[in-house]
């Protein structure tokens, strides 16, 4: 059986990198007003991937660094891994229910599809930064010492970045 | 008090020439303040301005930002599909044989309506032009659909004094703009211009409405214009019953309510159309509509918001 120390880095790095692409999205969204724009989204979403994978890259080697100065790593990594599992209460949830509303919005009729935008995808993009944030803190209030503090709160930071930063770098301006 | 959108505002126009006109700063600031909108007032007092009055460039700039900021949101509610849902059996029961029907897209912003359904066809050989009292939209428009190389045109103007005239009138989420006189002398000038029918979609008269708006706006949109006129155009939309009494002003145009609030899911009723069509079209327009002829209603009571 593959143990909590491998599946939730695991899981928690793919959500951060679907929300890289999604955040890419975000960031590209009203300002080209095209009809036919599919490239310029999945260049958009493709921007929102790097950005979320450079954002994960700073974090590893943040990890690795706390990893390696801790006095007992195993138990810093044990540590790292309940921050992870806590953050994941707060986010696998919201993620789940972002991905079944998106999968609903494709596939479905338009009014059932604009029904699930009303009740679902705005109201979800309203709360992200919120979830993040309680997940981040949450993490942080409970983390047995200062450095697993530290980390979540900067997992949680790095991932509301992704998508400010994407918009500031290529999508300031309308297209 | 009065409800009243920033960008109805910032922009003023020469009724006679349709010539932009220079708006005041500190006419818009008190606009806001009788109207009890602080929010809107410090919004409008960042806009850029010289010797107190407002930056024409800017204005123009912040209005295409915003348009293309709401056209996302149209995009993600389909807006441009519903209106064609709707005016393919249109057309089909008002086309007469051998003429090309005319499309006029009445306050057409920066085009998406028109633009998309150049793109999509789903109308076939039909004439498709947006027309607005905005120049600088106007510009955006033409720009997008040159861009895209696409077979409509955007004429800034007076959409009901064009050299010929509209099959159809349509529009989406003008209606609110309209107040008091306003909205039946649009109806009005509709049916003088020799439309054979309009259909015109605007946000639905809910209590739920003007909350859903904050909740889009807030999440799609960047600029605070927008965010802010967003809520006030949800708070100001014409209730069922003023839509058609207004509409009845104009002869010979029967209007339709379609999917009126009272049949509708309050979470599905973002928006939704009143059509008019010329009376002796009524018959036609239910055929081709089908079995979903059976939401066209032609009378709505005197109620309190729903939901």
């Amino acid at each position: 059986m593959v143990s909590a120390s491998i599946v939730v880095p695991g899981v928690l790095a793919s959500i951060a990198l679907v929300d890289g692409v999604l955040a890419g999205f975000r960031a590209a969204t009203g300002r080209n007003g095209l009809i036919r724009k599919r490239g310029y989204y999945l260049v958009a979403m493709r921007r929102g991937l790097v950005a979320g994978g450079a954002v994960l890259g700073c974090l590893a080697l943040v990890l690795a660094v706390v990893l390696a100065t801790a006095p007992d790593p195993a138990t810093r990594y044990g540590d790292l891994t309940h921050a992870g599992i806590t953050m994941l209460w707060f986010i696998g949830p919201y993620a789940s229910v972002v991905v079944a509303s998106l999968i609903g919005y494709a596939v479905l009729p338009r009014r059932p599809a604009t029904f699930l935008i009303l009740l679902g995808l705005g109201p979800l993009t309203l709360i992200r930064p919120w979830v993040t944030i309680a997940a981040g803190l949450t993490a942080a209030w409970t983390a047995p010492n200062l450095p697993t503090a530290a980390c979540a709160v900067l997992a949680a930071t790095g991932a509301l970045a992704v998508e400010p930063w994407v918009h500031r770098r290529w999508y300031a301006e309308p297209a | 008090m009065p409800i009243v959108e920033i960008s109805d505002l910032v922009i003023r126009h020469d009724p006679a020439t349709g010539a932009r006109l220079p708006v005041r700063r500190d006419e818009v600031l008190s606009a806001l303040r009788t109207a009890g909108d602080r929010r809107g007032a410090r919004i409008a007092a960042a806009l850029p301005h010289h010797d107190g009055m407002l930056d024409e460039n800017a204005v123009e700039r912040l209005l295409v930002r915003t348009h293309t900021e709401l056209q996302r949101l149209n995009e993600e509610l389909r807006i441009a599909e519903q209106l064609a849902e709707l005016l393919g059996p249109l057309l089909t029961a008002v086309a007469r044989d051998g003429e090309r029907p005319l499309v006029v897209d009445v306050g057409c912003g920066i085009g998406y309506a028109i633009r998309w359904l150049a793109v999509s066809g789903v109308l076939g050989d039909v004439e498709l032009c947006g027309v607005d009292l905005n120049a600088a939209l106007v510009a955006e428009a033409n720009r997008l659909a040159a861009a895209e190389g696409l077979s409509c045109q955007f004429v800034h103007g007076d959409a009901f004094a064009l050299p010929g005239p509209a099959t159809v009138y349509i529009s989406t989420g003008v209606l609110h703009h309209l107040r008091g006189g306003d909205l039946g002398a649009f109806f009005r000038a509709q049916a003088e211009a020799g439309a054979q029918a309009y259909c015109h979609f605007d946000i639905a008269a809910t209590r739920l409405a003007p909350l859903g708006a904050w909740v889009f706006h807030r999440a799609r949109m960047r600029e605070p214009l927008g965010r802010h006129d967003g809520v006030a155009s949800a708070r100001r939309a014409h209730a069922d019953h003023e839509l058609i009494a207004a509409a009845r002003s104009a002869p010979n145009l029967v209007p339709l309510l379609y999917r009126p609030l009272r049949h509708s899911n309050p979470f599905c009723a973002s928006i939704r159309p009143v059509i008019g069509v010329r009376p002796q079209y009524v018959s036609a327009l239910r055929n081709a509509l089908g079995p979903s002829a059976r939401h066209l209603v032609t009378e709505s009571r005197s109620t309190r918001r729903p939901w």
